[in-house]
């Protein structure tokens, strides 16, 4: 069955900073809805008060990776956007694919092996052997 | 530079900075229940929405409680000097449930493997039950399931036996709390893709597979198997290679290959039980569609 690999997003964000008005903006308006669609990711606001850090949405995934996305000058509706992009990834590191194709079953009929397609010993015919 | 957002301030003397941040990562790994942002009765509501299961919340927090919880616990409060009422905690620990959750999980699978797999001799049966509700496997899908978060325990990280007596456990609270056929989709839908891509012999240790042919021959009555090369490379060589073929009355049972003679032969008579168990590589995938005695007892139910 279908397990949501994205555990818990922090959102952290300052309630006086200029940068944090999306995310203030998301909290006042989106988050309810946000938590109420995806019941398996706990959703922590916490506001730090003071001049801090940019304002984050932090990611823990079920393999333990944590990503930090940075929401600093980016409406509420983006946000959003971003919280349904991570609850929808897994926590597998973002690299390079490095081939678009793959399959299960390389070989339908056997891959070949120098022994395909030669008579096994038991059918050879010599010339004075005569199989029966 | 890395964002520290719940990190301690930054430092203002730049040639503190370095040895802060070996400090940081030297640090002993910490309980997730112990770092900032942390709600248990949220973790676990969602930690019963994301298995899609109902689970009865009290049921499920027993289950996460270890013995070895509890007696830390009440260590510690026997420490603080508080007196023997107090020092007894009200929790009940996880073991009635997790025997439950063994019990029912060890019949399910070998129910499910003796109806899929008719051939397969009881000891081949139990060799799969025993490979599935191991430690390490049991272990592998508790800490994927994030139940390392949830469990109370003593030691952090937590050992590999107390997470399956806890994943055990969540199963028993499971079945008291939704009954056994959902358990049973349950156990089915986490355990049984472990077996992809296993074989049959990586998991059941067998010491005699041509004695263990010839009896399952006698049982179904054909005669003894002949073994004879099929084909052969390099015979005078380092690395040779046989293909030796079991015939019985003539027909062709199986064909394995193998270094000499006599691992050629063994290797055959695995190929052959595999085929008479029904558990080749190419065999059926295994069946998770809805069990068909619920569909009709709903469609029965919507008739009436």
């Amino acid at each position: 069955r279908y397990v949501r690999q994205l555990q818990r997003l922090q959102l952290l964000f300052s309630p006086t900073a200029a940068d944090a008005r999306g995310a203030r903006q998301f909290v006042e308006e989106a988050a309810q809805d946000f938590a109420r669609q995806h019941p398996d990711v706990v959703l922590y606001v916490s506001p730090h008060s003071g001049p801090g850090p940019a304002p984050v949405l932090r990611a823990e995934y079920l393999n333990g990776t944590v990503r930090e996305e940075l929401i600093a000058s980016k409406t509420s509706e983006e946000i959003v956007q971003l919280a349904t992009k991570l609850a929808n990834q897994s926590g597998l590191d973002i690299i390079r694919i490095r081939k678009p194709f793959h399959t299960d079953n390389p070989s339908v009929q056997g891959q070949w092996h120098p022994l395909t397609n030669k008579p096994s010993i038991l059918t050879v015919q010599g010339p004075r052997w005569q199989p029966q | 530079r890395t964002a520290l957002s719940t990190a301690p301030p930054p430092e203002k003397k730049r040639w503190l900075r370095a040895y802060l941040e070996v400090q940081r990562l030297q640090a002993p790994p910490q309980r997730r229940s112990e770092k900032p942002n942390w709600d248990y009765h949220a973790e676990i509501q969602a930690f019963s929405h994301r298995l899609q299961e109902n689970f009865a919340l009290d049921l499920l927090k027993t289950a996460f409680v270890n013995p070895c919880y509890i007696e830390s616990e009440e260590a510690k409060r026997r420490e603080l000097g508080l007196d023997k009422d107090a020092v007894a905690l009200q929790l009940q620990d996880n073991t009635r449930l997790g025997d439950q959750g063994l019990r029912f999980a060890r019949a399910y699978l070998a129910q499910c493997f003796e109806g899929a797999y008719p051939a397969l001799p009881a000891k081949g049966v139990e060799a799969l039950v025993n490979f599935l509700t191991s430690q390490e496997l049991v272990s592998y899908v508790a800490q994927n399931l994030s139940v390392q978060d949830l469990a109370l325990c003593r030691d952090f990280p937590v050992p590999p036996d107390v997470l399956q007596r806890t994943f055990l456990a969540v199963i028993g609270a499971l079945l008291e709390s939704s009954g056994p056929e959902r358990t049973g989709i349950f156990v089915r839908d986490f355990f049984i893709p472990q077996l992809i891509g296993k074989d049959l012999f990586e998991i059941w240790e067998v010491v005699n597979p041509m004695g263990l042919l010839l009896e399952e021959l006698t049982k179904r009555n054909i005669s003894a198997p002949e073994p004879r090369i099929t084909r052969q490379l390099g015979v005078s060589t380092v690395l040779p290679l046989y293909f030796v073929g079991l015939y019985c009355d003539k027909k062709i049972l199986a064909e394995g290959p193998g270094e000499t003679l006599l691992a050629a032969e063994e290797e055959a008579a695995r190929v052959a039980l595999r085929k008479l168990y029904g558990y080749t590589e190419n065999r059926r995938p295994w069946d998770y569609s809805k069990p068909k005695q619920a569909l009709a007892a709903e469609k029965a139910i919507s008739s009436n």
